[in-house]
């Protein structure tokens, strides 16, 4: 039958990914928009946070493929 | 009939199948980019080919059972013959461009097992159906997973609403190449692999290849090259109905849907838990137009996407049979089958020139819209 704690494992790392990378996304834009000097280098912190966790899915998606092909 | 004509006869509809499953599947990861502007359509359908493409030389792990452990396949079970494949793909095919003519984002995946179990039935009688894996690998995550997407990108919605003001919110638009970028990707790691099992599963039980051994480089090229070369031909239909049809997506929406959509593909595959593609993409647009204040989801166009959910297997699976009687007649019905399921495909074509759509009659928004201020009534 149907691994109920698979899902709720697959619905809880969906919801709180999701969540971060428009946050950090989403406070880049919003922290990018002003005049203060502190306001731009933490909005290029949140855009190379939320391009951090593209990067993390990329790899999840050609890591193991990649350590395949190359034999690692 | 001769198993060289055969087998060639298989790999031709199965490359075909794939070249349906990659236009019928380019709405998942670029009809929200392209409702929003964040690309353009020919652009973006060019952009997701080439991720596709990629994604299929990625992959090196074809499934063992091409129906994914539905039919009882293998020692003690039913040995599914060129024959039957060819009469399951027939049905998948026919069903995929049904759908794509409605304009309905149907599982690619589920018109496959669907011809599959249909011709199975047929070929061997009920009982190769594993009823378990039927309930617990198809319509129990059917019903979750657009649920799962659409609660994770109403949060996600709401999210980014909250945060940000109007003025900033065309930003959204670069980070959705990205999310929209890793969907394609995941694509084509995953849904290549299926033809790849099928051709190889072919090959296999006609001799032509020595059992238990992966697919040839040649048949990973082919089948990376038909789902690309689907994907980039568009499937303009799924894409209305995803970008447009269900609610008007805004740029913060579009961004909020594909994250969520990413999230929950790669998180379901990694932590052993299959949602198809499709049903996710379509969960996260429905959930991102009830997380925008103001937007509003057209349920009469969502409700018929969930009929097409419902249908997709048991309409796939009766085409799929009929294709299975005819197969087995011998060579005469294994031609007159093929030979239906061609007139079937120029028909749908055909039929599909009457409203013809494609990227130049796509709605694309022009630039800035969604951040420029409302106009203010003229005092008197």
């Amino acid at each position: 039958m149907i691994d109920w704690m698979a899902f709720l494992t697959v619905f809880v790392a969906a919801l709180v990914s999701a969540c971060i990378a428009v946050t950090l996304f989403s406070l880049g834009l919003r922290l990018g928009d002003g005049t203060a000097a502190w306001r731009r280098p933490v909005s290029v912190l949140m855009f190379v946070l939320c391009a951090a966790a593209v990067v993390f899915g990329l790899y999840l998606i050609v890591g193991d493929h990649l350590l395949t092909l190359f034999g690692a | 009939m001769d198993p060289l004509i055969l087998v060639a006869l298989v790999i031709a509809l199965a490359l075909f199948f794939d070249f349906t499953n990659g236009f019928h599947d380019t709405a998942n990861a670029m009809a929200t980019p392209i409702a929003t502007g964040a690309l353009g359509p020919k652009t973006a359908v060019a952009l997701a080919a080439v991720l596709n493409l990629i994604g299929a030389f990625l992959s090196t792990e074809v499934a063992k059972t091409i129906s994914g452990g539905l039919i009882r396949e293998g020692d003690g079970g039913v040995q599914i013959g060129p024959e039957l494949i060819l009469a399951g793909l027939i049905g998948a095919i026919v069903w995929n461009l049904v759908t794509w003519l409605l304009g309905l984002p149907s599982s690619s995946s589920h018109a496959l097992f669907g011809g599959l179990i249909g011709a199975s039935v047929v070929g061997a009688g009920f009982g190769v159906i594993d009823g378990g894996v039927l309930v617990s690998k198809i319509l129990i995550p059917a019903v979750l997973a657009p649920v799962t997407a659409g609660v994770v990108s109403y949060l996600a919605t709401k999210i980014a609403y909250a945060v940000t003001r109007k003025r900033e919110r065309d930003g959204f638009k670069k980070g959705q190449i990205f999310t929209s970028s890793l969907v394609s990707l995941a694509h084509g790691t995953n849904d290549a692999q299926k033809t790849m099992g099928v051709i190889t599963l072919a090959l296999i039980a006609a001799g032509f290849q020595t059992v238990g051994s992966g697919p040839e480089l040649w048949v990973i090229a082919a089948c990376a090259i038909a789902i690309a070369a689907g994907t980039y031909s568009g499937g303009w239909r799924i894409i209305r109905t995803m970008g447009r049809g269900i609610t008007d997506v805004e740029p913060a929406q579009g961004f909020a849907a594909e994250a969520a959509t990413t999230a929950t593909i790669l998180a379901s595959t990694h932590l052993g838990f299959a949602l198809s593609t499709t049903q996710v993409a379509s969960g996260s647009v429905i959930g991102t137009g009830i997380g925008r204040k103001g937007a509003s989801v057209r349920w009469r166009t969502a409700g018929r996407i969930a009929l097409g959910w419902l249908i997709t297997i048991p309409a796939a699976g009766l085409v799929g049979a009929a294709a299975a009687l005819l197969v087995q007649l011998g060579p005469g019905g294994i031609v007159a089958a093929v030979v239906l399921a061609l007139v079937a495909i120029t028909g749908i074509f055909l039929w599909s020139r009457r409203s013809h759509v494609d990227h130049r009659n796509l709605h694309q928004p022009e630039p800035g819209v969604f951040v420029r201020p409302k106009k203010r009534k003229a005092r008197r």
